[in-house]
Order: C-alpha cells, then structure tokens, then sequence
C-alpha cells in the first residue's frame, strides 16, 4: 500500500493553469524528489499535499483515507520551509517544541524528546538560543528538527538547502540522507537542483509545465532519460540535433547536419522514423580516438580531478568532453570517437504552452 | 568642520523650536503668583496644591484618564481585528477600505464634531462618557489599523502556515505566532490612541457635559475666565501622563520584538 497517493490532482490559479492532473505513488518510507525549473508545478504540488493549497480536482490519498479537504492542522504532515519559517520570537527549543505543546504532550516528555531532536540534528546544548543568532544551517538544522519531532507521517521538504553557500548544502545533503536512512520515514523533496535530487532520492519525479515528465530512479534518469528536456536537466549532456533516418529493433540512426556518419544509438519511445530527434552523449563517452571524428579545442577547463573540453564539430555543434587525455590547447584539432551503445536518440520535448501562456481564454 | 558644527548647531535651534514652547509650561506651573509669567520671579507648589485639592479638576483628570483608557482599550481590539481583516483582502480592496478607516485623520475635526454633536442629540447622548469614547474612539483607530497593518505587512506568512502545519488550530496560531508578531505595532497604535483620547478638545468641548468632563475641556474653559498657573499645572500633568505612554510603550516594544 502507498503512504501518499495523488489521484489525478490538478490546479489552476485563475485562468493559469499550474498542474494537470497528476498521478504519483509514494511508498511507506520512500524518498521522492520533485525535480523541476522553477514555474513546473513542484512546490504547488508539495502545498497541496500539505494542505496548504485546495486542488482544483483530484484527490490525495494517505494510506486508505481521502484527506483532499482535510485542514493542514489534522494532517500530520512535518513541513520544512524554504526559508525555515522559524517563529523568530521563540528560542530554539521553544520552537521544536511547539508542534508537541500544540499536541499537549506532557512537559516532561517535551523536554525529553526537544533534546533528542536537537541530538539528533546536532544541536545539543543550542536550546536556549534565539533564532537569529544561529548560521543559515544551524538554522535549516532546527526546521529539520521542528519537522521531524512531532513524528509526521509524511515529511514534506520545499528546497529546503536553498539559502545555503555550496560546502555546506553537500554536508547537510548527506544529513538528511542519513536521517532518512535511519529513520525511513516517507519523504518529498522540492528542487531544482538535480545534484541534490541524486544524492538524495529513491526515485525522482521530473516535473515541467505542470506534469511529470518522467519518474524513475536517478539511474533511469540518467541513463534512461524519455526525452531531450529529462537529458537536459540530469547530469551534464551534450545533444545533437538531427533527423531518425532508421529505426530498428529499439535502435535509431540519425543524420546530423555536417555530420558525414549518421549516429546510431539506443532509442527512446516517442522516436519515429523521419521525425526530428536528437542524440545524447555524455562528456564522460566522449575520449580520443585515432581516426575519430575531427574536433576543433574551444576550451579547456580544469575542474580538479578532471578536465572538461568544449569542441567544435563541423556543422556549428558543440560538445563538452571529460575524458580526452593529452596537453592540447586551444585550436588544436583532436580526433574524437564514442562507443556506439552510449548513445540515445531522444525525442525533442514538446513544446507544449507553457504556463500562464496561451491557454488563457 | 565647520559646516559639522554649523549643521549641530541648526539641529539643536531646530529641536529647540519643536521642544521649547511646550517645556516652558512646565516652570510656569511653579510660579507663587497668580499669573503665569516666564520665568517666574517666585517659585512655590501652591497651584499644584490648588489643582490636586480641588475636586473639580481631579474628577476631569480621572475621566480624562478613563475616557483614553477605554477608547484604547476599543480601538486596540477593533484597529487590530480591523488591520488584520484588511491583510486578508486583495490589493483593491484593501486601497479602499485603508482610505475609508483612514478618513477621521483627514477629515477636519470641525466638521466631526458637527455631525457627531447631531448624532448625539438625536440619540440622547450629549454629555455622556459613551459619546466621548465612541468619538474618541472614531480619531484613534485610524492609527491602531495604520500601526499594526505596518507590523501585519512584515509579518511573514509561512509562519502562520508553518504553526497550521504544525497542527495549532487558527485561534492558537492567533494567540501564539500572529500576536506576539505584532504587538509591537498594537502597542504603538494603542499609545496613539491613548494620547489622542487624552489631548482631544475639539470633539470634547461639543460632545462633553458635566457629567463627563475632560481635562483639556476643563482647561479651555479655565483659560477663557482667568489665566492662572493652575493651567499650566494641569498641562505639565498632561506632558507627564502624554511622555510615561509614550516611554512605557518603547520598553514594552522593545521587551516584546523578537
């Protein structure tokens, strides 16, 4: 049985319409990322679960019951806010423990269970501070805590590491992976940052223009992706535009403009013979190759433990590649070549109206 | 430098234009003759013993205090239920209705004190406390709804979503996260209020009969037969009274914002 269950769940805002309807099943102690641009749908989504927004149509499901109309106060639902939403004239622990007082706990047993909360995210000992003389992640640490004390059924999480500088967003990454690991307590998590929606989910649900685009796990996204958008937005992805010439067996080949060999690679469903499509290959496929395809060195950027070249192709096309060795500078004609089976031939996301657009009558 | 000193100077004859006049009542008050004259060439407590012994002027002190405690008290709770209903409607509405709760401040005093002195009449009121608070209560909520439809305005609402998440029912929300988010704003509207109440003479002079009459009406008709010092004795009570609100209020603002 599913812990959350969205039944066809759609919403307008006015004429604007900012979901349609949408089906998505969340298991008993899953971690779902929505992934998205801003503008998708996600955090209308993430309100909507919470209570915060009525949908238009549709109905949510927890388990068995129906908790379409139910207020957000009977929902149990643990909210972590972009910005933290702390109550800025309460102490820390005052904060945590409001979810319990409101639930009437004895006093006791929210003393008890405020100081395993803050154990639990860290905190020891901060009780008593006020909100603002915590940092930004001190901060996000005890939302996390004020969230995840009242025992919800569902934690609900809206880009929760936005505010936070690089070092610290990995760190805390890695925190709420290790929470939710220990804890299995079901989770939904609003981003935009796909690095985040890796680490952290079992399965991704990839929103654009209102909808799921598509709903795997990071490897079916990476590998899998159903179309140029989903290519686009995992990982880094170079994409070559062309035409399917042939398709056979689940496999394509596409002939590119400037390109003299048409590029044969796996296909995705929604590719049709004569139809435009494009080909995705990654910058770590992409290494030198004796006789190779002629690629002139725009740039090279020294990223650490690799280095990323951006090459020029006949036609105007541009790719990045991770894995070329050698001492070669800008300019410099390099022989490329790629193993055929890392190929994809995607579909061209259509370009449906997007939102607020011409939909308006 | 000395364009620094130039500006100081201009500040302090500035503030000493603002501030002078209404301190120079107060050495009046202390004078030993029966005229007020500045500064006084004897100096005793005489005419505060006259004003405080006297049961005339303690009774308009006393319901001078309570018509600007209870109009506080009213326009406090409506100003800030009003305030609070304005948040909540859309940018139109809201330029309407802030214009409507605004208009006592604009309106001429005169012209309300006409149309208020015809309601009383005709309603039987003339000279009772319920008329002085109902229209005192009319010139002070337009800064209750201004100072907490301030306080409203930075509040940020996701706190109030967050406490509903949290599982607190509106009324808790209300009492544990809106209010005390707030109080500043409520506490300033209701230090206005108080000392628009208490300085209030045009609409009191119309509306305030024997039976409820309030110090500054008490000290316009003083005036008006002789001028003695127990005048300024009763306008130095006032700046007292007028300054603890108004130093009081900044420490319980400052006690209570976050």
């Amino acid at each position: 049985m599913s812990a959350v269950r969205f039944q066809a769940i759609a919403k307008s805002f006015g004429p604007v319409q900012a979901l349609l309807p949408v089906d998505l099943e969340i298991a008993q102690g899953e971690f779902l990322t929505l992934l998205g641009p801003s503008g998708s749908g996600k955090t209308t989504l993430l309100n909507i679960c919470a209570g915060y927004l009525e949908p238009t149509s549709g109905h949510l499901f927890v388990g068995e019951r129906d908790i379409t109309g139910l207020p957000p106060r009977h929902r149990n639902m643990g909210m972590v806010f972009q910005n933290y939403a702390l109550f800025p004239h309460m102490s820390v622990a005052e904060n945590i423990a409001y979810g319990l007082q409101v639930r009437r706990f004895a006093s006791e047993d929210i003393r008890r269970r405020v100081a395993g909360a803050l154990q639990m995210v860290r905190l020891d000992g901060l009780g008593d501070r006020a909100i603002r003389q915590l940092s930004g992640g001190q901060q996000q640490r005890v939302a996390l805590a004020r969230a995840l004390v009242i025992e919800p059924d569902i934690l609900l999480m809206d880009e929760p590491l936005g505010a936070l500088d690089r070092q610290l967003r990995k760190e805390v990454q890695l925190e709420i992976r290790r929470l939710h690991v220990s804890q299995r307590r079901t989770t939904i998590y609003v981003t935009h940052d796909q690095e985040e929606a890796l680490v952290m989910s079992d399965r991704i649900a990839v929103m654009r223009a209102g909808r799921i685009v598509q709903l795997g796990s990071a490897v079916d996204l990476y590998e899998r992706p159903v179309d140029t958008f989903v290519a686009k937005f995992i990982g880094e992805s170079n994409l070559l535009a062309g035409i399917v010439v042939s398709l056979a067996d689940g496999r394509a080949c596409l002939t590119v403009s400037g390109i003299d060999q048409p590029l044969a690679g796996t296909a995705a469903p929604g590719v049709f013979a004569g139809s435009p499509a494009a080909a995705l290959l990654r910058p770590e496929a992409i290494y030198n190759r004796a006789g190779g395809l002629k690629a002139k060195v725009l740039e090279r950027v020294y990223l650490g433990e690799i280095v990323a070249v951006r090459l020029s192709l006949a036609g105007g096309h541009e790719l990045w590649s991770r894995r070329l060795a050698g001492e070669f500078s800008a300019s410099d004609i390099v022989e490329i070549g790629w193993d055929a089976n890392v190929v994809s031939i995607l579909p061209n996301a259509s370009d449906e109206p997007q939102l607020g657009g011409t939909n308006a009558e | 430098m000395i364009g620094r000193i130039a500006l100081n100077a201009f500040v302090a004859l500035v503030a000493a234009f603002l501030v002078l006049p209404i301190v120079a009542v107060v050495p009046g008050a202390f004078s030993a003759q029966s005229f007020i004259r500045l500064p006084p060439e004897t100096w005793s407590l005489r005419w505060w013993n006259t004003f405080f012994a006297d049961p005339s002027w303690r009774r308009t002190l006393i319901s001078s205090l309570q018509v600007a405690m209870l109009t506080t008290f009213v326009s406090a709770t409506a100003g800030t239920a009003a305030a609070l209903g304005i948040a909540r409607c859309g940018p139109r509405v809201q330029t309407v209705l802030t214009g409507i709760f605004l208009g006592p401040i604009v309106t001429p005093v005169i012209v309300m004190a006409v149309a208020l002195y015809a309601m009383a009449l005709s309603t039987g009121l003339v000279g009772t406390m319920t008329a002085l608070v109902a229209a005192h209560t009319m010139m002070a909520l337009p800064y209750v709804v201004l100072n907490v439809g301030v306080s409203l305005s930075g509040l940020d609402r996701r706190l109030l979503l967050a406490a509903a998440g949290l599982g607190a029912d509106p009324v808790r929300v209300f009492q544990t996260v809106t209010l005390p988010l707030i109080a500043p704003g409520v506490i300033g509207g209701s230090v206005f209020a108080f000392v628009t109440s208490f300085d209030e003479v045009v609409l009191s002079i119309f509306l305030a009969g024997p039976a409820a009459k309030t110090l500054p009406v008490r000290i316009w008709e003083e005036i008006r037969v002789e001028y003695t010092p127990v005048v300024a004795v009763a306008a130095s009570v006032m700046l007292v009274l007028a300054l603890m609100a108004a130093i009081g209020s900044r420490f319980a603002a400052r006690k209570l914002s976050p």
